[in-house]
């Protein structure tokens, strides 16, 4: 292997010295002092008679006209000077037969002997300094050859892994831009795919409680219809990838186990689109992508936790608060719905429609210091009764404001109750001032108020509700979130959700 | 646009000839100009045009655009006859 690899860089040395312009160069110009000169490149460290011979023949012009036996003591004579050189591994001059002259240079890389270049038929006995000045020309112009060699070596070597590295990084940056669990997989899926070239990808999680792994995401680009399949652990690539912990490859599949601190799940490709088999560069970039998604699929899953807990304490608080008045503070579904559907629809992002969510439970929470007896007035409240009121969304910010997922949320709620001609409360905040959430909030908690038991009003039909806001848009509503609500509003899924929640109807 | 159009373009067919070399690449607007040692604007507005060519896939997420080659193995020939 070292001496075939040896010998390819030889082979490669050589060609770039026969192409280099600089050694051209200098034959030219130690031709013209030397009047004139045969030149010639051996490629052997250790070279037979007839090698050089046959190199000599075709160079030297007084050869090829001289008789065998003196091209014989010629080429003999030659010959001792080239193992001369590979001994002292430096030029030694020579006179030939004819009354010539010449010397022999080794080419030479540490202790390593690539090969000579030499020169004879000179008419000119060149001086020892002027064979030194050669010697350190072309000296120089072998070590940068070299140099280019071992260059164009790297470059073959270190690109394709520093494109695939880059890939990996531009992987990490793809998956690592979402934590929703039903976005990534299918993301992991697509691009494990693109840079494998295969057909099929399978992305199964544990469930380790029945040993199962569970189909998460399946993407086949040919497609063909996709059958999710749970598969045992130890059974079939992933089952045994599993199972050992270690990448399981065929011709025409190439299972990687998910490891974060256990086995978390397997990703599975099928089928290459150049029906070639899958390579232990393949099985290389993936383990590295599955290293990647790990992290990813870790993150998703403890942010869908850490979501869950959030939910939950909201939930909690949100069903203390309504025990003071059963209905009014743990939101139907279908306003939740109705809130999520107004924010999507006018392009909020992941994360504000998250607050949006929150806030749409917790947005009374501050109704917390109203008195039981104003709560519950079915008449009009007085001055001082309202002026406790319109403290709500502030104690509402005070409440929430120490849940760190929460803060997001706390424009919504302390500004639900301002309107869009400036005239709602706490600040008296117009058109855009108020924040979007806080305008959808607005509308959404207002429906809700109108169709729902409140006890200082009388329930409005779902219909008429829808008036009333139509009728306050530009007024006491944003206009286009009120346009917004009315064609959600005219969703048979969203009217039926409502319809069941509110009346019963199945 | 056309592929042949596309060919005239020396930083659309070094784009290309990227892509065609390394298949299994996906790269964003800056890596690709890093490996090809073109403008980032000029390779941004190249690779969207490639997209629409079908040539490559863009893969989208809110924080980066990654880009890969083609999976049209009719296509994938065609693009090296032409790049021969």
């Amino acid at each position: 292997m070292e001496e075939s690899k040896n010998k390819e860089y030889q082979q490669e040395l050589f060609d770039k010295l026969r192409k280099s312009t600089s050694l051209k160069k200098e034959e030219e110009c130690f031709g013209c002092y030397m009047k004139p000169a045969a030149w010639w490149l051996l490629e052997k460290p250790n070279p037979k008679m007839s090698d050089l011979q046959k190199l000599i023949s075709n160079n030297c012009p007084h050869f090829k006209k001289g008789p065998l036996p003196a091209k014989n003591t010629c080429s003999a004579s030659i010959f001792d000077v080239v193992k001369k050189a590979a001994k002292e591994k430096k030029l030694v001059r020579f006179d030939c037969i004819a009354n010539l002259h010449g010397f022999v240079y080794p080419i030479v890389q540490g202790d390593k002997l690539y090969g000579y270049i030499g020169a004879c038929y000179s008419k000119k006995d060149v001086s020892a300094e002027v064979l030194d000045i050669f010697a350190a020309f072309t000296d120089a112009i072998v070590r940068e050859t070299q140099k280019e060699l071992e260059l164009s070596k790297l470059y073959e070597t270190i690109r394709p892994r520093a494109i695939a590295l880059s890939t990996v990084h531009t992987v990490h940056r793809l998956i690592s831009s979402t934590l929703d669990l039903a976005e990534l997989l299918p993301r992991i899926a697509r691009l494990s795919l693109q840079i494998l070239r295969a057909n099929r990808c399978s992305i199964k999680l544990v469930d380790a409680k029945r040993k199962l792994l569970l189909p998460k995401a399946t993407v086949d680009l040919r497609e063909k219809k996709v059958r999710l399949k749970k598969v045992k652990i130890g059974k079939w690539a992933p089952g045994k990838a599993f199972k050992q912990g270690r990448p399981i490859r065929g011709d025409d599949f190439l299972a990687i186990p998910l490891i974060d601190e256990d086995v978390i799940g397997v990703i599975t490709m099928y089928d290459k689109i150049d029906k070639k088999p899958f390579t232990a560069f393949d099985q290389e970039i993936m383990s590295t992508l599955a290293e990647q998604a790990v992290i990813a699929i870790k993150n998703a899953q403890l942010y869908k936790e850490q979501e869950k807990l959030t939910m939950g304490s909201i939930k909690s608080l949100a069903k203390v608060l309504d025990t003071r008045a059963p209905g009014t503070y743990v939101p139907r579904a279908s306003f939740l719905k109705i809130a999520l559907a107004i924010g999507q629809e006018m392009r909020l992002t992941t994360n504000d429609l998250k607050s949006l969510e929150y806030a749409a439970i917790l947005h009374d929470a501050g109704e917390i210091i109203v008195p039981d007896e104003v709560l519950t007035k079915p008449t009009k409240l007085t001055g001082k009764e309202y002026a406790i009121v319109k403290e709500h969304p502030a104690v509402g910010v005070e409440i929430i404001k120490h849940m760190k997922a929460l803060k997001s949320a706390t424009p919504i709620v302390l500004y639900h109750h301002e309107k869009y001609d400036g005239s709602g409360y706490p600040r008296g905040l117009k058109k855009d001032q108020i924040p979007l959430g806080a305008r959808i909030m607005a509308v959404v908690s207002a429906f809700e108020a109108m169709v729902t038991k409140r006890p200082y009003r009388t329930i409005k039909s779902i219909e008429e509700a829808m008036e009333e806001i139509k009728n306050n848009a530009g007024t006491q509503f944003d206009p286009k979130v009120v346009d917004v609500f009315l064609k959600i509003m005219a969703r048979k899924d969203i009217h039926l959700m409502m319809e069941r929640e509110l009346y019963g109807h199945q | 646009m056309d592929i042949n159009k596309i060919f005239q373009s020396e930083i659309h067919r070094k784009i290309v000839k990227f892509f065609h070399e390394n298949q299994s690449s996906l790269d964003t607007p800056r890596g690709v100009a890093t490996w090809i040692g073109e403008d980032r604007a000029k390779v941004k507005t190249a690779l969207e045009d490639l997209v629409k060519a079908r040539i490559l896939i863009a893969n989208r997420s809110t924080s980066t655009t990654g880009y890969s080659y083609t999976r049209d193995t009719r296509l994938i020939s065609r693009i090296d006859k032409l790049l021969k």
